[in-house]
């Protein structure tokens, strides 16, 4: 699942002409680890939620990728 | 002999016989609804004589939807017996349709952006209020890509009719039956929404024969005035401004209206919006104009005072809210539809848990070898980040509303 989320998460880098992650960790935050902002996290619940059915942030924030996969696990 | 209705590989209906047939069955269905468009211009034509009311709907409406429109199961079924003396020839016809008629009124819906559809009724001045008719016109053959339920299509069957022109139907019809109709029967006149045009484009065909192309509906920008300019090079090309509950309001040969004079005091704009005097308004029961005016839910932008030129931006319902942004989906549109390997495109908004809106788009693309990634790049340069679609979809074709609009999903 978590190279599925990395995946996601480089398309949405590539787009903002970001350098590609190789991989991403737990712990990571989503804003300042992986650089995302309001924009890409909008972005990035609709593809997760293609992918996997869920509403990341339907009930609040999300700040790490152990959430994002605590939520989609539950 | 004068064609009245033609239809490629399918039908061709003289006047003769269209006379005929109404000498032959003096009546209409009062609820128009037929497949067939000849039978629906047949019973407006009926109704016309007779002096009476017809309403139009779309063929393919369900039982529930037709009940949403408020007619009953009876009226659906409702013949209306006419008692107009027999036509003797062509001419006689044309006296006759010109005549002033009082009591004729035609209902038609507003195909819902909005939702429910809305009932408008239309008298004969209001529904013909842009029709030319002049000898010059004789010789016009005329492209109907409307619904001929939906008020743009009532409009050019006047202004076909009322100068006995031939209709040749182009609606729903496969891109290649389109081009061999223009060619085949060297139609002249082609009303149509810009997304026909997007669709009809292919790169090189011409069509020598068309001297005038008529845009409405949906916003002509510029790239699609140069791309009809290429595919009609001897038309004009005319943008009109018209809505189901006004008709046709104005005109111009461009993407901005330069307003007459006579039009400076019917119109007003207020936070962008364009109102219309409420003397446009042809509803029976008018509930549409507050205080003498009418919101049109026009958003617009002026571009000089005097003479009053203004541009249509988009639909206020069209505004969609990115996280206290505000983006017209129109201009997006646009954006997207301007890039080189663009065909057609639908921009439309989705809940978001993050920004409340997020937009989204549906793209049909000349050159499979375009990425996803790579239309978000070249947006870039064109659009705030907040307004470019954070998910492209490229699909094979855009979903088209009854009315030949695109649909936003």
């Amino acid at each position: 699942m978590i190279e599925k989320i990395l995946e996601i998460v480089n398309v949405i880098r590539e787009k903002n002409s970001k350098p590609l992650l190789n991989e991403i960790n737990f712990n990571d935050k989503l804003r300042s680890d992986l650089g995302l902002d309001s924009l890409d996290l909008a972005e990035l619940t609709v593809r997760i939620e293609k992918e996997f059915g869920i509403d990341i942030f339907e009930d609040g924030i999300i700040e790490t990728v152990e959430e994002i996969i605590k939520k989609i696990e539950q | 002999m004068k064609k009245f209705f033609c239809e490629i590989n399918k039908k061709e209906i003289s006047y003769l016989s269209l006379i005929r047939d109404l000498n032959k069955r003096k009546e209409y269905k009062y609820v128009s609804n037929h497949n067939d468009f000849y039978l629906i211009f047949r019973d407006i034509v009926a109704s016309l004589l007779n002096d009476s009311k017809i309403v139009l709907i779309d063929s393919d409406l369900s039982q529930n939807e037709v009940e949403k429109l408020n007619i009953f199961s009876d009226e659906l079924q409702r013949i209306y017996k006419c008692e107009y003396p027999d036509i003797q020839d062509i001419d006689d016809l044309l006296t006759r349709l010109t005549i002033p008629r009082n009591k004729w009124r035609v209902d038609l819906f507003t195909s819902g952006t909005t939702g429910v559809p809305k009932k408008i009724t239309h008298t004969f001045d209001s529904i013909t209020r842009a029709v030319k008719i002049s000898p010059d016109k004789k010789a016009d053959v005329w492209g109907f890509a409307y619904n001929p339920t939906h008020i743009a299509g009532v409009q050019v069957f006047f202004q076909a009719l009322l100068n006995l022109n031939t209709i040749v139907n182009l609606f729903n019809l496969k891109k290649d039956d389109i081009i061999k109709s223009i060619d085949y029967y060297k139609i002249t006149n082609i009303s149509a929404t810009p997304t026909f045009y997007r669709l009809l484009y292919d790169g090189s065909k011409k069509f020598e024969n068309v001297k005038r192309v008529t845009s409405g509906g949906e916003k002509l920008d510029s790239k699609l005035f140069n791309l009809l300019q290429s595919m009609f090079p001897n038309a004009k090309i005319l943008n009109v401004y018209a809505s189901t509950e006004i008709g046709t309001l104005f005109a111009s040969y461009g993407e901005y209206f330069v307003l007459k004079e006579s039009l400076r005091d019917k119109i007003k704009i207020i936070d962008n919006e364009l109102y219309v005097s409420s003397e446009y308004i042809n509803n029976d029961d008018n509930d549409l104009a507050q205080d003498n005016w009418y919101k049109t839910g026009d958003y617009v932008e002026v571009i000089s005072d005097n003479p009053l030129t203004i541009k249509i931006i988009g639909r206020i319902n069209e505004i969609v809210n990115i996280g206290g942004y505000k983006v017209h989906l129109s201009e997006v549109e646009e954006a997207i539809n301007s890039l080189p390997f663009v065909v057609n495109c639908s921009v439309y908004s989705k809940r978001n848990s993050v920004l409340g809106n997020i937009i989204m788009c549906d793209v049909v693309l000349k050159e499979k070898s375009i990425s996803e990634q790579d239309i978000h790049k070249f947006l870039s340069s064109k659009l705030q980040p907040f307004k470019i679609p954070r998910i492209i979809n490229i699909v094979e074709e855009i979903k088209t509303t009854r009315t030949g609009k695109v649909q936003r999903i």
